[in-house]
């Protein structure tokens, strides 16, 4: 198959078609993007609303907390003032994550994986919040756009060269090894404080994997997290193409223990804390802009 | 870097079970279903019997086709046999089992 992958690189046939598919799919969500884009805005760079933080000799606002100290202390302690804090601007390292594997061409939502990539990249580089990375996986990982690179206007139809729904296997396993090691390297590489960068992934996939990985991940998550690498699972299921039962959230799994058959619904052991299911790409930029809020109000305001 | 001691994983595909008899058959919510490859016809069979799908009152013995043929193997060696892998789902059409069941080596 590295053959054949080589051959779509090149093939003019086929950057021709990756084009065109680009257009389409820009084309298709151009107001979703410019949702996303506004939303987007607001969580990504909240330079606006800063905090009054104290204690000052001078400032805007009196700091409530310590006016008794200040009168017990014989008007000492006199650092009684707040001032407005002038914000660091964050940068971000942003990794979108597609699901190549055939079950996206076979359950039809490769075209949904493809909407929502187009829509997600498109915000994020009217956005120039920072750095986007492209990735593909299956049975292996592959880089298809770069931290390093621009996402310029022809980086879409490049990226798009590399799927094909056609890898034999779904192992997210490596891929969260593997981006853990990618956003390493990224950090490493980042200009500015380290602590103004923050790292963030989309996976877009259908969500299946086999069920005995939903534990090896889990431990990679909790890894992530210690490395402040937020982990988004975007599962799309797309219900046009699907019949009764067939939606991810109906998907059961049959089990034997100790000889007994147990069934379970598949999504009870998924290991991703903060997962979405999309069947309408019209849903993702509100979906995604309250997960989003919802982990800056988790994970960063506990942490600062 | 964590490295997990696993066991070699069985392997699990979709698969989406369907009948010709009507007396049998499943509601459609419960036709889709992950199974492990590690198994024949009899763990098929111990599927469809159990409470969760057909809860039958008695135990129903059950043969399975994929494209009319009989599956006479595990799933994982009619997979590599057939070189299908388990992102594509088997539709597994099943029957009630008239002939004793022959020696098998799966389960
Ligand atoms: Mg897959």
């Amino acid at each position: 198959s590295t053959h054949l992958d080589t051959l779509r690189l090149v093939d003019p046939h086929m950057v021709a078609e990756a084009r065109q598919q680009w257009t389409h799919y820009e084309a298709l969500t151009r107001d979703l993007s410019l949702s996303l884009t506004e939303q987007l805005r607001l969580i990504l760079a909240p330079t606006l609303a800063t905090k009054m933080r104290g204690d000052f000799r001078t400032g805007k606002r009196l700091n409530i907390k310590r006016i008794i100290p200040y009168i017990a202390s014989q008007y000492k302690r006199d650092k009684i003032w707040m001032r407005r804090s002038v914000p660091s601007k964050r940068s971000y390292q942003i990794m979108l994550s597609v699901d190549d594997s055939k079950s996206m061409g076979e359950s039809g939502s490769g075209s949904l994986a493809f909407e929502t990539l187009v829509m997600v990249s498109k915000s994020l580089s009217m956005l120039e919040v920072g750095e986007i990375c492209v990735v593909g996986f299956g049975k292996n990982v592959r880089v298809a756009h770069d931290f390093d690179t621009p996402f310029s206007s022809d980086a879409g139809p490049k990226v798009f060269q590399n799927f094909g729904f056609d890898q034999e296997k779904t192992d997210i396993t490596k891929l969260v090894r593997e981006s853990i090691e990618l956003f390493r390297t990224a950090r490493s590489k980042a200009s500015g404080s380290p602590a103004d960068l923050w790292q963030m992934q989309l996976i877009i996939s259908d969500g299946v994997c086999n069920s005995s990985e939903h534990e090896p991940i889990r431990q990679l998550l909790r890894q992530a997290l210690e490395e402040r690498i937020m982990m988004v699972f975007v599962i799309v299921d797309d219900l046009r193409n699907k019949k009764k039962g067939e939606s991810v959230m109906d998907l059961k799994e049959a089990k034997f223990v100790n000889g007994e058959v147990k069934i379970e619904r598949y999504l009870d052991t998924f290991p991703f804390q903060y997962y979405l299911i999309v069947s309408d790409v019209k849903e993702l930029p509100g979906v995604l802009a309250t997960l989003l809020r919802q982990w800056f109000s988790e994970v960063v305001d506990s942490s600062n | 870097m964590e490295t997990f001691i696993s066991e070699p994983a069985v392997r699990q595909v979709q698969v989406q079970f369907f009948t010709n008899s009507p007396d049998i058959a499943l509601p459609e919510e419960k036709q889709q279903l992950i199974v492990p490859t590690n198994i024949g016809r009899s763990g098929l069979s111990q599927i469809l019997n159990s409470d969760s799908m057909l809860a039958t009152p008695n135990i129903v013995p059950f043969q399975f086709l994929i494209n009319s043929s009989f599956l006479r193997t595990t799933l994982e060696e009619y997979l590599s046999a057939s070189g299908f892998s388990t992102e594509t789902q088997i539709r597994l059409e099943y029957v009630r089992s008239f002939i004793p069941p022959i020696y098998e080596a799966s389960f």
